[in-house]
This record gives C-alpha cells, structure tokens and sequence, in this order.
C-alpha cells in the first residue's frame, strides 16, 4: 500500500505541473462560472422586467405591487432562471471534468511508457499491479480536487445570487465524480491498447448513448448518461438515497472490472518499443 | 550463486499491423557470476537492450527465462538488491535533483531515517552536489547520467546492470565512473555493463560476452578470448596468385620495411592461409601468436574489420 501511495502521490505532483492540464481544468473552470454570470444577469433581468412600471426594483416592493397571477409568473420565472443557472453549472463542470479525466487517466501510463520514465520505477521493487494502482489513485485523487472547487464554486456563486440550491445539487458533484472515475477507468483501459487520444474519443463514446437497450453492448458499456443528473437540477427533482447508493455500486463495480482488465493487459504489455 | 543466469532466452517482436517478425535474440545462454564486472558488448541492434529490459522484466521473452540472484526476473522482490541505469535517462522533469533520490530511494525501501543522508551520500560521489535543487528539466546530458547513476547505487544494489552508463559523460566523468566500478567490485557488487567503448569494458571487466545479430558469438575473460587468437605470418615474398587469393579470406596483408606481414584473424583461417603458402612453395619465414586487444577480439568476432 506504501508503494502505491507513493506512486499516487508522484503522480499528483506530475500532474500539478502539466500546464495543459491545468489550463484545461481552469478553462472548465472558467466557463462555468462564465455560463453562472450569464444566467445570472438572465435572472436579473427579469425581476427588471417584472418591475417595469412596478415602481422600484427593490424585489419585496416590485412583489407586493404584482398581482396573484403576476406573482406565480414571477416565482415561476426566477426558480426556472435558478433551476438553469444550476443544471449549466453542472453541465458545464460535468463536462470540463470528463475532458480532464479523460486526459488524466488517458496518460497517466501511456506517458510514462512513451517517455521511458516507468523503467527506472519499475527498476525498483515495485510491481506492475502496484504502478498502474498508484496511477489510478493519483487521478482519483486530482478528479477529487476538481470535484470539491467545482461544489465550492457552485455554493459561493448560490450563495452570492441567493439562490436556493435545486435538491438534485445534493448528490450531483458526487455523481459527476463517480461518472469521471468510470470515464477514467475507461480511458486508462484503452490506452493499454491504443494511442491516449484514440482511448479518449473511444472511452468518450462507449457510454454516451450510442448503444440502445436492444443492442446487447448496452449491456456491456458504461451508462454514464445514468450519472448526469442536469434534467433532475433542471426540474428540481429529489434524488432518492437509494438511487444514488445503487449508482454508486454501480460505479465500483464497473470500475473495478475495468481496473482488472487493465491489470491483465499492462501484466502482457510490453513496455519499451523494439 | 550466479547474480544473473539467462536460459535459452529468445526474443521476438511483431510490429505493424502485419505482424511482421523481427528476432531481437536468439537462444541465449549467458551467466555472470557474483562479484564480477561483466562486459556485455556488441554492435547497434545486437540484442544488448532486449536482453537488458528482459532480464527487468519491462519485456516477455519469446521462449526462455532469466534468473536474478537464482530468482526469476520476474519476481519484484529481487529488484530490492537491483539497480539499473538506462541508455537514455528520462527523468520524471518535475522533480529537482534532491527530491527525485528521494522519491526513488523511499520506493526502493531505504529506510526514512537513512534516505536523506544516503542521497547527500551520493549527490556527493557524483558531484552533483551544486545541481541538488535544480530542476531535473534542466539538467544537462552528463548531469542527468549522473543522477541516473546516482538512483541505480540508492539501495546499496548487490547487481547493478547499467546499458551504455557513459555515453554523455566527459573525460573526467568516464575516469570518476571507472574509479567507482572498481571500488563496487571491491566490496563484491556485480556489474553488468552494456558499452560500445570497449577500452572503459577492457579496463574494468572481469569477463565479456559478444553479442550480434541476438546471438552470442563469444563469452570469457580477456585472457580466454585473446589467447591463440591472432597469429602473424612473416613471409619473404608473396606471389600474385597468392596475393589474389588471400584477398578473399579475412586475413590482413602488410608490406613494411620490406617485410611482409599476414595477420590472421583466427587459427582456423591461420591454418588454410598456411597450406595456401604451402601450395605456392612461400617459405613462412616466422610464424607468432599475438595477444588481442578487446577491440581486436570484438571485431574478429562480430567478422568486420576495424573502422579507421
């Protein structure tokens, strides 16, 4: 466990240095707080719009000024304004993160091999099992990152538009995360057999709808739209404790299976070139 | 106990999508003994890596096997009394010097409370003690050879296997290198040694092995491998016909000083160079063995001539 630990946390730190990595996670970032402030100037102008000839744009006065009608509207348009605000925050995250796990996961041995850099620690005693566990970990431990500025971020921007977080939000950043790490496992697993950008597309694809239920690889290949809970932020529904435990398992599973047909094929692979 | 024994190790590798075969090594049977310096030596392409990275265990073989210290190659555990320095050092570029050694010292289990001292240790023998907080990124060639060298003695290593371990070094550098094997193979360390410089081979090496084309042409210690080998024939005069047909052997004709000298590489071509003479009634006026050089002995081997 020491060993994999210190794999981990080299890779960590080799990842904290790729610039590209990191201006891509600031990029995601980036968007979705550009996509929160667009939404949130939406929201601001309705309440301008409902205080058109309301006399005042304080929200109380504009309120009380309303009719029952007007109000319900007004009440209907700013959570539907909120309830989007949300579910693009987490669209947008969501998809950032799974750009980032996918170059993470996707290189984090396949760069090691090009580079040469895996003979001097696979000189050490350090088993191929213990490598590819360290590496896994590493980019567990960087999605977990991105995962937890991610919700930071979407509770600062809440609370600085007092919004009311739609109940979906509760669980989202944890299925985004799971989602990720599925993705991850994924990728990690293709890029034992192909080049990381080839592995990345087909990682990408291999869960996203492609398959129907009448098609036996759905039954094969990772439901990640299971995971991606925008209609739910979107509608303000509530996620049941039950449905996201089973898609936790799910997750695990699915991750586990990928990690031990990865294991099998880097145990076969030849790790420098002729 | 042999620190390395390889058993009818084979090699062969399947590249683009038409599978297309290329054999690296070919049944190779090769021991190294514990203590010794081992010289592992042949031309580009000869196998030297392949054999190398099978005996870490980054390749499978084809067929055969490979034992470290009587364990299999494939066991990670017997990488604890390992260390290795590649051809080309690629370092992990975000680490400065210090903390690099000390990433691979805790992953080669030096103990925490040793690691530090272990690393000043080394950063000191290899004068890299002014480059411990640099950036490795920004290392020079000769530099990072050294901190490779430096991360493959971090345990204390009973078998170091280093593949052209002076290939970016200075002069100076080469000398420091050769001081340190010397002082290794005093305190019992076996090395194995890939080099295309075959006088830093010579002037280390307990035993050689001549590799080409994946296949073992020669192994022994100098001595074994130089004795009888290169026989001169002096002769008084050399006949036309003579001359065209010696220049169909591998033997090398000399006229000097009026004396004309034919050296044979072996003594199996010695003995048709001499029933040729015998044919055209050439009187060998001396006849002498010479002691090889290693770059004689490879040459001879690998059957090319000396590059000029």
């Amino acid at each position: 466990m020491k060993t994999i630990s210190l794999i981990a946390a080299d890779s960590i730190r080799g990842l904290l240095h790729q610039r590209l990595l990191l201006g891509l996670m600031l990029a995601c970032l980036g968007l979705t707080v550009f996509f929160s402030i667009a939404l949130a100037k939406t929201r601001k102008n309705i309440t301008s719009s409902f205080s058109d000839g309301k006399g005042g744009a304080n929200m109380s006065t504009v309120t009380n000024r309303m009719s029952e009608t007007e109000q319900r509207q007004f009440r209907e348009s700013m959570e539907n304004a909120s309830s989007m605000m949300q579910a693009f925050f987490y669209q947008v995250a969501s998809f950032g993160g799974s750009l980032v796990a996918l170059f993470i996961f996707g290189t984090a041995v396949s760069s090691e091999i090009r580079r040469g850099t895996i003979r001097l620690t696979l000189s050490k005693p350090v088993s191929r099992t213990q490598f590819l566990l360290g590496k896994y970990l590493g980019g567990v431990a960087v999605m977990a990152g991105y995962a937890v500025i991610a919700t930071l971020a979407i509770l600062v921007f809440a609370q600085s538009e007092k919004v009311d977080l739609s109940p979906a939000m509760n669980w989202a950043p944890w299925l985004m995360f799971c989602r990720q790490l599925m993705l991850g496992s994924v990728a990690m697993l293709l890029s034992l057999f192909f080049h990381p950008i080839i592995a990345a597309v087909l990682a990408f694809a291999a869960g996203n709808g492609l398959c129907s239920t009448s098609n036996p690889l759905y039954y094969i290949l990772p439901s990640y739209q299971d995971f991606n809970v925008f209609f739910q932020v979107f509608q303000g529904t509530l996620m049941h404790l039950h449905d996201v435990v089973m898609l936790s398992l799910y997750a695990l599973d699915f991750v586990v299976i990928m990690l031990m047909l990865a294991l099998w094929r880097f145990h076969r692979k030849e790790l420098v070139s002729p | 106990m042999a620190a390395i024994r390889i058993e009818r190790l084979s090699k062969t590798y399947r590249a683009g999508w038409n599978g297309k075969e290329t054999t690296a090594l070919r049944n190779l049977n090769l021991e190294v003994q514990e203590g010794e310096i081992f010289g592992f030596l042949g031309p580009n392409g000869a196998g030297k890596t392949t054999t190398i990275h099978l005996l870490l265990n980054l390749i499978r073989p084809t067929v055969g096997a490979a034992y470290l210290f009587d364990c299999p190659a494939t066991e990670t555990e017997v990488h604890r009394r390992l260390g290795y320095l590649p051809e080309t050092v690629n370092l992990h570029d975000y680490y400065r010097g210090r903390k690099m050694l000390e990433f691979y010292a805790a992953l080669a289990r030096v103990p925490p409370a040793a690691r530090s001292s272990r690393v000043t240790e080394l950063l000191k023998l290899l004068q890299l003690e002014d480059a411990a907080n640099k950036v490795v990124a920004r290392y020079s060639k000769g530099m990072a050879q050294r901190i490779g060298f430096a991360q493959a003695m971090l345990q204390d290593p009973d078998l170091l296997i280093l593949d052209e371990p002076t290939s970016s070094l200075d002069p100076v550098g080469r000398k420091e290198f050769r001081d340190i094997l010397l002082e290794l193979k005093q305190r019992g360390k076996t090395v194995f040694i890939s080099s295309h410089i075959l006088s830093e081979v010579e002037s280390v090496c307990d035993r050689v092995a001549i590799l080409q084309n994946g296949e073992l042409k020669r192994v022994g210690t100098l001595e074994e491998l130089s004795a009888g080998r290169m026989v001169r024939l002096i002769v008084k005069s050399l006949p036309a016909p003579v001359v065209e047909a010696l220049s169909a052997t591998t033997a090398q004709v000399t006229l000097m000083q009026g004396q004309i000298t034919i050296r044979c590489p072996d003594e199996a071509t010695c003995g048709e160079i001499e029933r040729l003479l015998e044919q055209h009634h050439v009187e060998i006026a001396h006849k002498e063995t010479e002691a090889q050089s290693l770059e004689e002995i490879f040459f001879s081997s690998i059957n090319q001539p000396p590059r000029l």
